[in-house]
């Protein structure tokens, strides 16, 4: 455990050091993500899914904010939809608007957790956005996760069903928009998931939020645990076919995230914990104290042995040097023997000044003064 | 010579000027009632064109539903229960969007209050460096 905590510490130390350059790789990373699976599910214009575009974008929205990125996103999903028919697009259009007018209007700083949202359903790890959004946000998170849980779907219906989708002349524009919206609103699947994603964070933060030992562990586990109920539960009741393979398997994987949260953003140590009761005028206070867990990297010190036996020989040379240049202070000042005398230990000190003496360095030194 | 005290305050300045700076300066030119009001009336606006929207969405999914066995009684229904639901998004979003930006209010004239006191204190500093070089 403590070489972990040292490796973290060393982990934060290089981020301190390189944050720059490592949030700009990550919001690459993210980028290449996000546009290659837009790419690669729904790539139907040719020129907007090649591999030039998708790293051109990622490398574009690399220097820019993160709601660039969410819009350029947006963009390209459009864009493909567009080419695979009109009616598509109208009510993904609407349905992007509707997001942007009811949430992210407010916090456009947040988008970025949509495109967070969006990337773990297109990864098959659903149940991790539960379990990290509930553990590091705030209730306020199901919406991004639950709009980008819908932004999945709709994409997902839409390279599903591409063949059946395509429009083939302007006279189904009516009848293509109000199929498309009945299939992706009616889409139980979606609103199972949105379901589960907001239960699921609500929970989770509930949880951590309490004052008992291993808040986190309790709440990682236990938002996994209710994402695996509520998505059989969804499969029985509502006869769907969500794989069980992934609601088991991306569920594990959110409890595991949970503990490498915790291990990152909240180390504490449980047996160490502190209850203290006191009170003042007005209230009695119940306080639980729990200290953080800390240790600090152990310094590399190089030793050289074979250099440092003839130093005391060696600080007298110095001692020689600076007399004949007559720049040495009274050999009384164990400050002034060489520029490195702080580092010393007393008693080299105190070997350099005997030896000096006996060799009648300190004499010289002060004819040399009287003489002056 | 470096003065780290006037180094630490720029440093401080230049930060808040990158990440709010514009933004707060604009929204401290207001008064907080105004700004919160002119912003809640921006809101209730977005909010009716976004429901108008999301009905539209509605009615296309389910106009075969709505449109079978449709009565004036029905219809009746149909709008008292989406004017309901319009005035009710309304009241919640007007009340939520108040609070959120009578609080961004505060806390954009606290930074800026702030701002404002290392300004004085850099001023401060500069004069002394003046007067100690004359």
């Amino acid at each position: 455990m403590s070489s972990l905590l040292v490796w973290k510490e060393k982990m934060q130390r290089l981020y301190a050091n390189y944050s720059l350059y490592i949030l700009k790789a990550l919001q690459l990373l993210m980028g290449l993500l996000l546009f290659g699976m837009i790419n690669y599910n729904i790539g139907f214009m040719k020129t907007a899914s090649s591999v030039f575009c998708t790293i051109g974008l990622a490398v574009i929205c690399m220097f820019l904010p993160m709601i660039v990125m969410t819009l350029a996103a947006a963009a390209l999903v459009l864009v493909h939809f567009y080419a695979l028919s009109m009616p598509i697009a109208v009510i993904s259009v609407l349905i992007f608007l509707l997001m942007y007018i009811f949430y992210f209007r407010f916090t456009p700083g947040k988008s970025w957790l949509l495109l967070v949202a969006v990337l773990a359903f297109g990864l098959r790890i659903p149940f991790v956005v539960p379990v990290a959004f509930g553990l590091l946000g705030t209730p306020v998170w199901i919406v991004p996760a639950g709009c980008g849980a819908i932004a999945y779907y709709m994409i997902h219906f839409v390279k599903v069903s591409a063949t059946a989708l395509k429009s083939s002349g302007s006279d189904e524009l009516a009848q293509g928009l109000i199929s498309f919206t009945k299939q992706v609103l009616a889409n139980r699947e979606m609103w199972i998931m949105v379901m589960i994603v907001i239960i699921g964070i609500l929970l989770v933060n509930a949880l951590k939020n309490r004052a008992v030992d291993h808040a986190w562990k309790i709440a990682s586990v236990t938002g996994a645990a209710v994402c695996i109920v509520a998505a059989a539960a969804g499969n029985l009741l509502l006869d769907e076919k969500i794989s069980y393979v992934i609601i088991i398997l991306s569920a594990v994987l959110g409890a595991a995230a949970g503990f490498v949260l915790e291990f990152l953003f909240f180390s504490v140590d449980y047996s160490r914990t502190e209850n203290v009761q006191f009170e003042d005028d007005e209230y009695y206070y119940y306080v639980k104290a729990v200290p953080k867990v800390g240790v600090s990297v152990p310094e590399k010190k190089v030793k050289h042995i074979t250099e440092r036996q003839p130093e005391s020989m060696e600080g007298v040379t110095e001692q020689e040097q600076n007399f004949s240049a007559g720049r040495m202070q009274q050999p009384g000042d164990a400050a002034g023997y060489t520029g490195t005398a702080s580092e010393r230990n007393t008693e080299e000190i105190l070997l350099t000044r005997s030896l000096s003496r006996e060799l009648g360095l300190d004499q010289t030194h002060q004819n040399d003064n009287n003489g002056q | 010579m470096l003065d780290k005290r006037k180094i630490r305050l720029m440093t401080k300045m230049a930060i808040y000027e990158k990440k709010y700076g514009e933004e707060d300066i604009k929204i401290s030119g207001y008064y907080k009632k105004d700004y919160s009001s002119l912003n809640t009336w921006i809101t209730l606006i977005w909010v009716s064109a976004g429901y108008l929207l999301a009905a539209a969405l509605l009615v296309l999914c389910g106009a075969d539903a709505i449109l079978e066995g449709l009565t004036f009684l029905k219809l009746l229904v149909l709008i008292a229960i989406a004017a309901g639901a319009y005035f009710a998004l309304l009241i919640i979003y007007g009340i939520g969007s108040g609070k959120f930006y009578r609080r961004k209010h505060t806390q954009a004239k606290q930074r800026v209050k702030k701002y404002y006191r290392d300004m004085s204190r850099l001023e401060k500093i500069y004069k002394k460096e003046y007067r100690d070089h004359e």
